[in-house]
C-alpha cells in the first residue's frame, strides 16, 4: 500500500514523523513535493473553475502523490456547510478520470476524535500494533507542538529583529532540525535551545511594532504557499502578528479535550453573538469573534484570509463592518489569479494606514 | 393589523405559500417586495460586499425596498432540512448579514430551521415564531398545519402538473399570463433547464430565460416538475449521500433528465455560488459519459441579454444539428 496525503502548512512533519515511528514494509507514505506552482497548476487544470483554493491545491497534491505511485489517498472530510464535504466526492472522480486507481480514506475533521485517527493510522499501516501507533501518534504531536511553539516566537520576533532576515534563517534551521529529531526528548530540546535562541537574537529594544491578528479560512491561513507567505511578509514590515488558529490547538481541542466537554471558541462565540448568532461553517462565525477579541485586546489592525468565493467567510467579510470594536480590518481573497506583489502593495499601504492612525490617536 | 415583510427573493420561490398561509393563519398581513428591478439590484449591490452572490445582494436589494412597509421582516436562517444534509453558510447567515448591511432595517423574525434536530424542535421553532403574533397556542398549532398542507399541495401541484412556480406564486396562468406567453406552434425540442428556483424565476436575474427558450420552440423541463422521492432517488445514484440540502434540485434533477428523453440540458447557476461550482462538474461529467450535449449558464450582475441569447442560440442550433445527424 502506497499512501498519498495532502499538504497544509506543518502536516508534512506529521506525516514525516509518523512514517519514521511507523515505518512498516508494506506499507509506504508518500509525501508529495512541497506545493509549488506545479501543484497549483496540475490542480487548476482539472478542477471546477470556481471550486475554490484549498480543493485545487489538494487535488494537486493527491495528483502529485499519484504520480509517484500512491494508491491509498487520505483526505479530510466535513459536515456542515462548507465545500470541505463534497471535495471526496469531487476529488475521487477527477483522479479516476486521469486514470488513477487509488482508494480514498477520508478524516471527518468535524467529528472524528483521536480514536478514529488511531484507527485510520492502523489500517494504513496493515495493522501495526497498537503501543507503537500509539507512541507514533505521541512523538507527531510532539513535533507539531514544538513547530508552531517556535512558529509563535517566530511571529513576535520577526518584527523588532535587528538584523533583517535572521528570524527567518533561525526558523528555517528549528524547522529542519525539529523535522530530523529522532524521539519526543530530542524534539523537546531542539525546541527549547531554538526558542531561547530565537529570544537572545539582537533585537530593537525601542521597537514598538504595530499589531496584527490574523483569522480567517483554516486553509489559507495555516498555508504559507497558499497565503504567499503572508505573515513573513508581514514581518519584513516590521509587524507583529498573532493567530489563534494553528494545528497543534486543532489537534489538542478537537482530537482529546472537546472529548471532555471543553470547547476552546466558547468565549469567542460569545463576543461574536451580538452580531453573528450561530455557526455558518468553516471558521465564519470565529472570523467575526475573534475579530471583537483583537479590537478589545487594543490590536492595530486584523488582517482576514480567505480563499475566494469561500462561502462562511463571505458571511464574515459581510458582517465584520458592523462590530462596534472599531479595528481596520483588510480581507485578503486568494485565488489561482492573485500575484505576490500585488498582495505585497496591499500591505503595505494597509500597514501605513495603521500606523497613521497609530499616531492620531496617541496624540 | 401587524405587517410582516417577506422579500421575494431565495426560499421565496420555495416556501412563499406556506410562510403566507403561517401568517395569515395568525391574523398577519404579508407584504411581498416586487419583483426584481435594476433599482433592487442597485441597492442590493451598494450594501454587501463585492464577492456576495448575486441571489444575496438582490435578497439585501429586496429588503431595503421592504423597509418601510413592514413592521417586521421574515427571514429565517435555514440551517437543514435532515438527513446530515445542511443549506450554504449565506442562507444560516441571512439574518445576521441583513441585520449588519441593512440600516433601519424593521426588527428580523429569524426561526432557525434545521430539522436534524427532529420534528419537535421545528414546532418549538414555529411556536416562537407564532408567539409574535399570538398567545393562543391551539391558534398555533393550526397555522403550522395549514402552511404544510398548502406546501405539500404547492410542491404536487408543480411536480404533478408541471406549473411552475411563478404560476402559482403571481397566480398567472399560461392562457393569461406573461409567462407562457412567448410560445410558439409545438415545441421541437426538449430541454431539461437545471438549476436553483431563486435563479430560474427570477425574472430578471435570468434574462427571461426560460420563457425565452420557449420562445424558441423549446419544450422546457425545470427541477420541480419531478417529484421530491424521484429527485432524491436520482441524487443518491449520482452523487451518494447528499451535502446539500438542496442538491435534489441540481444533482437530482440533472440525473434524472439526463435519463430520459432530453435533447440537452443547460445549468444555470450564478457566479461565486459554492455548492453549485462542486454540482453542476458531477452532473457535467456524468451528461459527458452519456454524450448528452450539456450548456452551463454562470450569471453575475454584469450578465448581458445579448450574449446569453447568443449562446442559447448556438446550443440550440448545435443540439437540433445534432438530432439531424443522429435520425
Amino acid at each position: 500500500m502506497r499512501i498519498g496525503v495532502p499538504r497544509c502548512g506543518p502536516s508534512d512533519i506529521i506525516a514525516e514523523a509518523l512514517v519514521q515511528k511507523l515505518g512498516t514494509s508494506e506499507s509506504e507514505l508518500i509525501i508529495p513535493p512541497p506545493t509549488s506552482y506545479r501543484t497549483l497548476d496540475l490542480g487548476v487544470k482539472y478542477s471546477p473553475v470556481e471550486a475554490c483554493l484549498p480543493f485545487k491545491l489538494t487535488l494537486g497534491n493527491l495528483i502529485e502523490s499519484c504520480e509517484l505511485g500512491a494508491d491509498t489517498l487520505i483526505h479530510a472530510r466535513g459536515t456542515g456547510v462548507c465545500r470541505l464535504g463534497y471535495y471526496v466526492k469531487e476529488q475521487q472522480q477527477i483522479i479516476r478520470d486521469l486514470g488513477y486507481d487509488a482508494r480514498f480514506l477520508t478524516l471527518d475533521v468535524s467529528q472524528h476524535r483521536i480514536g478514529s485517527i488511531m484507527h485510520l493510522v492502523k489500517e494504513v499501516t496493515n495493522g501495526a500494533p497498537w503501543p507503537k501507533i500509539v507512541s507514533a501518534i505521541r512523538f507527531s504531536v510532539a513535533k507539531l507542538f514544538a513547530c508552531d511553539g517556535i512558529e509563535q516566537v517566530v511571529h513576535r520576533t520577526r518584527a523588532v529583529e535587528l538584523q533583517k532576515g535572521m528570524t527567518n534563517q533561525i526558523y528555517r534551521e528549528a524547522l529542519k532540525a525539529i523535522s530530523e529529531a529522532r524521539t519526543t526528548r530530542e524534539v523537546k530540546k531542539v525546541a527549547k535551545q531554538y526558542t531561547t535562541k530565537l529570544n537572545q537574537m539582537p533585537r530593537d529594544r525601542d521597537a514598538d511594532p504595530v499589531k496584527v491578528g490574523i483569522v480567517g479560512e483554516v486553509f489559507v491561513v495555516l498555508d504559507p504557499f497558499a497565503n504567499m507567505d503572508i505573515e513573513m511578509e508581514l514581518g519584513k514590515l516590521g509587524v507583529e502578528v498573532e493567530r489563534t488558529l494553528n494545528l497543534s490547538r486543532w489537534a489538542k481541542y478537537r482530537l482529546f479535550l472537546n472529548y471532555l466537554g471543553a470547547d476552546e471558541w466558547k468565549s469567542v462565540h460569545r463576543l461574536a453573538m451580538p452580531y453573528l448568532k450561530r455557526n455558518v461553517g468553516g471558521e465564519g462565525w470565529e472570523s467575526v469573534g475573534e475579530k471583537i477579541a483583537y479590537g478589545r485586546r487594543g490590536f492595530d489592525g486584523l488582517i482576514h484570509l480567505a480563499p475566494f468565493t469561500c462561502m462562511p467567510e463571505i458571511v464574515a467579510q459581510n458582517i465584520m463592518p458592523s462590530t462596534r470594536e472599531d479595528i481596520p480590518v483588510l480581507t485578503v481573497l486568494y485565488d489561482e489569479q492573485m500575484a505576490k506583489p500585488g498582495m505585497i502593495t496591499r500591505l503595505e499601504a494597509f500597514v501605513d494606514l495603521l500606523k497613521f492612525r497609530r499616531k492620531r490617536t496617541r496624540k | 393589523m401587524v405587517k410582516v415583510g417577506v422579500p421575494r427573493a431565495l426560499l421565496y420561490y420555495q416556501y412563499f405559500p406556506a410562510w403566507k398561509a403561517f401568517f395569515q393563519a395568525l391574523g398577519a398581513e404579508v407584504m411581498v417586495s416586487s419583483p426584481t428591478n435594476k433599482a433592487i439590484m442597485v441597492a442590493g449591490n451598494s450594501q454587501a460586499v463585492a464577492e456576495t452572490c448575486l441571489p444575496v445582494k438582490l435578497f439585501f436589494g429586496h429588503v431595503i425596498s421592504l423597509i418601510d412597509k413592514c413592521d417586521y421582516m421574515f427571514i429565517p436562517a435555514m440551517r437543514s432540512l435532515g438527513n446530515k444534509a445542511y443549506y450554504c453558510s449565506k442562507f444560516i447567515g441571512l439574518p445576521d448579514m441583513t441585520r449588519a448591511l441593512v440600516r433601519k432595517c424593521p426588527p428580523i423574525l429569524d426561526p432557525e430551521i434545521d430539522l436534524n434536530k427532529g420534528r419537535r424542535s421545528l414546532d418549538r421553532t414555529a411556536y416562537d415564531l407564532g408567539h409574535h403574533f399570538s398567545e393562543d397556542r391551539n391558534k398555533i398549532k393550526e397555522a403550522v398545519r395549514q402552511a404544510e398542507e398548502v406546501h405539500l399541495a404547492y410542491r404536487r401541484e408543480m411536480s404533478d402538473q408541471g406549473t411552475a412556480p411563478p404560476q402559482v406564486l403571481d397566480g398567472a396562468r399560461p392562457e393569461e399570463g406573461k409567462w407562457d406567453s412567448g410560445a410558439v406552434a409545438p415545441p421541437v425540442l426538449s430541454i431539461a433547464v437545471i438549476g436553483h428556483q431563486y435563479v430560474l424565476y427570477d425574472e430578471y436575474m435570468s434574462h427571461r430565460l426560460i420563457s425565452r427558450l420557449r420562445a424558441m420552440g423549446v419544450r422546457v423541463f425545470t427541477p420541480e416538475m419531478v417529484s421530491q422521492d424521484a429527485l432524491d432517488t436520482a441524487t443518491l445514484k449520482l452523487g451518494g449521500a447528499p451535502h446539500w440540502s438542496f442538491e435534489a434540485d441540481i444533482v437530482g434533477a440533472g440525473e434524472h433528465y439526463l435519463h430520459t428523453e432530453v435533447d440537452g440540458i443547460i445549468s444555470v447557476a450564478v457566479f461565486g455560488c459554492g455548492p453549485d461550482s462542486m454540482m453542476i462538474d458531477m452532473v457535467r461529467h456524468r451528461a459527458r459519459e452519456l454524450r448528452t450535449p450539456f450548456l452551463h449558464l454562470s450569471l453575475d450582475e454584469h450578465t448581458s441579454e445579448g450574449g446569453l441569447v447568443t449562446r442559447l442560440e448556438a446550443f440550440l442550433d448545435m443540439v437540433r444539428r445534432r438530432r439531424k445527424v443522429c435520425a
